[in-house]
């Protein structure tokens, strides 16, 4: 059986009739020539004729088949001369994408089962003398027999986790590429999404890719963002749609079973989805769409906190826009009047917001001050320039930021600008590396400086909450007073450095310190890259995984894993036969020539 | 160097002048070269006797005298002036045609030759007539031994042009007419037309008992063919066309033109006709050269 590297050079073939119209166009309308002698010419006509067609016959054909020939090399073809299980020991690692993607129905079957069914039937082109790994969705290639690898491929479930494809496969070629057995092959079983896609270092090792099945269009939940942070007891959950469905879907708000609000969405599109939780404290909430060809990506979960609005007071040195912003959230029912949190530019008892004296000659008092009341953390230099705030403010994140003094001791850092803290908590102050001005932030004059304001009054200051958002399986940071991972499954201990590997199962879980008290909780979705189902094109794909890359039919697999699946590249073959060709071409045109003589 | 218009090329001794000029040039530098004459006759009677001088040949010389009074003399012959030559000329259209510039066509190459064979017969004293034909005969001109003969057989041939097609035949018959006794026809040709009609009637010529001598004038561009890479060929005579491609008959041509120059070759051999093939290339010299040798074996 004969294929070709380069099928699309197969449509040169049509210039395979040039001979044949060339030979058609010079037939139409010759020049006349008087020429007297020509009854020898037509006596010559005469005996020849019959010899001369054959020989134009026999021109017009080796001129077509040049062109033929040429065109045929030019698509590389490949003779596969025998294939099967008589091959030399090979080291495969088989790829197969169990993540969140193929969950996705294809054709009334799970997008696994179609995965599992290739990758059986490429496991049984395999042998006992093959070296022979697995990888799934987790990148950890696992050295198998075949017995082994059957089984794992028996028990795979879609887990929802996201696959970083280049990533496994650089690893994949790492480990085969130790393995001292030649005939070394990737073979990716995948739904090939674009966002599996990553790059990295060249892949030395040919990637073998079956084509499987085309994924349908989905629909997912992009992002969800609780407004404001803490609830009191009422509160909004902003919902970003995300998808290439036209269509249209219901997105619901819900808490325990209960739907709180609901409202129709298309992809794209954002809706604001309000609630009111019954009582103070933690609540799972989640938010849903309607079921599509993916469920596991139709529900994002989150975790609200409902609590009393802190009772602020600013002085007079936060500056106007604070004082503004502080009357705005007491008229909205955000915070209340009092002495509970304390704005201002100098240190005193009880819970405190600190922004940086307007003189700077105060900021040695204000130090001193804080060194007083046990504060770990102080100011430092005045530092002009301009930064973005990064950390998790909501709407002030990415703010610029163009005057600030550094912030120097130990303390609970919530924000950084050019990776130093910019606001940061010891004890029960709340230090703030720039005045609310707009010569220092641009924060005080944008849309997103009263939520700000309110995440640091309610959150930062008064109810220290800590909500980390994440996708299962992720290395998570507790914070230090966390003793304990609260699930549906029971509690876990959380390890001496506090960092924690999320569990594989979306939801929400809560912190606990040793008290048995909730400081935090643990929202944990699928990562949406793998709600995205667009498709990777052959190009990407070699773009991503190297030029090695081969994208194949599952037929054409079985006979590409092996090295010493006999196969002849007939580019040679047919070049050859191109040359012996024009040289007969060359040698029965020009026959006779030679012969003219003079009687 | 002395240039011998003979042995020049033909345009370029036709560059000198006209035919009579070129046909007198021609012929000076042929005899110029001969130490007899070339076309003598059937029969020769003694004249008298003159002192042996060297260059003279050997068979010339008077023995018996020799013998008698020890002196050389070489023995002088009269050639008999009642050979009578009808050069027979083909001006059809045919002959009106050349392949390439810097040649003579075909009929002006003839009507040179014919001008210098007739100048060489009128000077042996034979009478030397003219038949020109295409296709029919054209002219006539009995023959004549008169010196000023020759002016008058110029004139006409001058006076031809070529046209029309070729019918050697009613030629060849009219010249049985014209040469009562044994003689000399000479037929120029490029010998386009019939073979075998032709043939048959040079060979009734011969049973006539007259000596034939066949000029096959052909141009070196009807040896070889040429030509786009494909062309309509037209017979500039019949108007019969058909298309071809030299490239692809060019060799199968050549062997064709060269097998029916020598099946003409030994055809005429065969009945006893002293044929020459001669290219428009030729120097007339060499044309002459070649015949009155085989003139002389013959004769």
């Amino acid at each position: 059986m004969i294929s070709f590297l380069h099928p699309l050079a197969l449509i040169a073939l049509a210039a395979g009739a040039i001979p044949a119209l060339l030979h058609l166009r010079s037939r139409r309308l010759p020049p006349v020539v008087v020429f007297p002698a020509i009854r020898y010419l037509t006596a010559t006509e005469r005996e020849h004729s019959r010899r001369i067609k054959l020989r134009n016959l026999l021109l017009l054909m080796l001129r077509t088949l040049v062109i033929v020939f040429l065109v045929l090399a030019a698509a590389r073809p490949i003779l596969r001369l025998a294939s099967g299980r008589s091959h030399p020991p090979s080291a495969i690692v088989f790829v197969v994408d169990n993540s969140l993607s193929s969950g996705t129905v294809v054709r009334g079957r799970l997008m696994l089962q179609l995965i599992r069914d290739a990758a059986r039937e490429a496991l049984s082109q395999t042998n006992s003398g093959d070296h022979i790994w697995v990888a799934l969705a987790d990148g950890i290639p696992q050295r198998v027999t075949r017995l082994e690898a059957a089984a794992i491929l028996d028990s795979l479930v879609p887990l929802p986790i996201r696959l970083d494809l280049g990533r496994v496969v650089r690893i994949a070629a790492r480990t085969v590429g130790d393995d001292p057995l030649d005939g070394k092959r990737i073979v990716v079983f995948s739904d090939l999404q674009r966002s599996a896609l990553t790059r990295g270092e060249v892949i030395d090792v040919p990637v073998l890719i079956p084509r499987i099945a085309e994924l349908p269009v989905n629909r997912w939940i992009d992002s969800t963002f609780s407004d404001p942070p803490l609830w009191s007891p009422d509160g909004t959950v902003a919902t970003a749609v995300g998808g290439t469905d036209g269509r249209t879907t219901t997105v619901r708000l819900s808490v325990a079973g209960q739907v709180l609000d609901r409202a129709v969405a298309g992809s794209g599109d954002q809706v604001v989805l309000a609630g009111q939780l019954d009582g103070l404290g933690w609540a799972v909430a989640s938010v849903e769409l309607d079921p599509d060809e993916l469920r596991a990506d139709d529900v994002r979960f989150i975790a609200l906190f409902s609590a009393h609005p802190a009772a602020a007071t600013a002085l007079s040195g936060a500056g106007e826009f604070v004082s503004e912003a502080l009357q705005v959230l007491q008229d909205g029912g955000r915070a209340t009047s009092g002495t509970e949190v304390v704005i201002g530019d100098r240190p005193m008892q009880g819970m405190a917001v600190l922004f940086p004296p307007a003189d700077p000659a105060l900021l040695g008092a204000i130090n001193r001050a804080l060194a007083d009341l046990g504060v770990q953390i102080q100011y430092g230099e005045l530092l002009d320039g301009e930064w973005r705030v990064a950390g998790d403010l909501g709407t002030a994140t990415g703010s610029t930021v163009f005057r600030r003094h550094r912030i120097v001791g130990s303390g609970t850092v919530f924000a950084e600008v050019a990776n130093e803290p910019w606001l940061a908590r010891d004890g029960e102050v709340v230090l703030v590396g720039s005045r609310m001005e707009p010569a220092w932030t641009e924060l005080p004059v944008s849309a997103g400086f009263v939520p700000f304001l309110d995440q640091l009054i309610n959150q930062v200051a008064a109810r220290q909450t800590w909500i980390v958002a994440a996708a299962p399986g992720d290395v998570v940071t507790a914070p230090p007073s966390a003793s304990e991972l609260l699930g549906s499954n029971g509690a876990s201990p959380i390890p001496g450095d506090h960092r924690l590997v999320a569990p594989f199962v979306p939801g929400v879980y809560f912190l606990r310190d040793a008290a048995g008290d909730t400081v935090g909780a643990l929202e944990l979705n699928p990562d949406v890259r793998e709600s995205d189902l667009e498709p990777a094109d052959d190009r990407t794909l070699r773009t991503h995984l190297g030029q090695g890359t081969r994208i194949t039919s599952r037929q054409d697999l079985s006979r590409l894993m092996f090295v010493d699946d006999k196969r002849a590249d007939l580019t040679w073959l047919f070049l050859w036969a191109a040359l012996l060709t024009a040289v007969a071409e060359f040698a029965i045109a020009n026959s006779g020539r030679s012969a003219r003589r003079r009687p | 160097m002395i240039q011998r218009p003979d042995l020049l090329d033909p345009y370029e001794v036709s560059q000198l002048g006209g035919i009579e000029l070129v046909a007198r040039a021609v012929v000076e530098g042929f005899l110029a070269g001969l130490h007899r004459s070339p076309f003598r006759g059937f029969s020769v009677e003694f004249a008298e006797h003159r002192p042996y001088q060297p260059g003279d040949e050997l068979r010339y010389l008077d023995w018996k005298m020799l013998a008698r009074s020890d002196r050389l003399f070489v023995k002088q012959y009269e050639e008999e002036t009642n050979l009578r030559a009808m050069l027979v000329l083909d001006v059809s259209a045919s002959m009106d045609w050349v392949g390439e510039s810097g040649r003579l066509s075909k009929l002006e190459y003839a009507k040179r030759l014919v001008a210098a064979l007739s100048l060489i017969m009128l000077r042996q004293r034979d009478a030397t007539g003219l038949i020109a034909y295409d296709e029919a005969v054209r002219e006539v001109v009995r023959a004549r031994a008169r010196s000023r003969h020759w002016w008058t057989l110029l004139s006409k041939v001058n006076a031809l042009t070529a046209g029309g097609g070729t019918a050697a035949e009613p030629a060849l018959r009219k010249v049985t007419d014209l040469l009562r006794r044994r003689g000399l026809a000479i037929l120029v040709s490029d010998l386009l037309f019939d073979r075998h009609l032709v043939l048959r009637t040079l060979q009734y010529l011969r049973h006539r008992g007259h000596q034939v001598m066949v000029f096959h004038i052909m141009d070196p561009g009807e040896l070889d063919l040429q030509g786009p890479a494909e062309a309509r060929f037209q017979d500039p005579e019949t108007g019969v066309s058909m298309v071809a491609r030299p490239r692809e008959l060019r060799a199968a041509y050549g062997s064709t033109v060269r097998r029916t120059i020598e099946t003409w070759r030994s055809a005429c051999r065969r009945r006893g006709i002293d044929y020459h093939h001669v290219l428009t290339t030729t120097p007339f010299g060499y044309v002459l050269r070649r015949a009155a040798a085989r003139r002389s074996r013959l004769g």
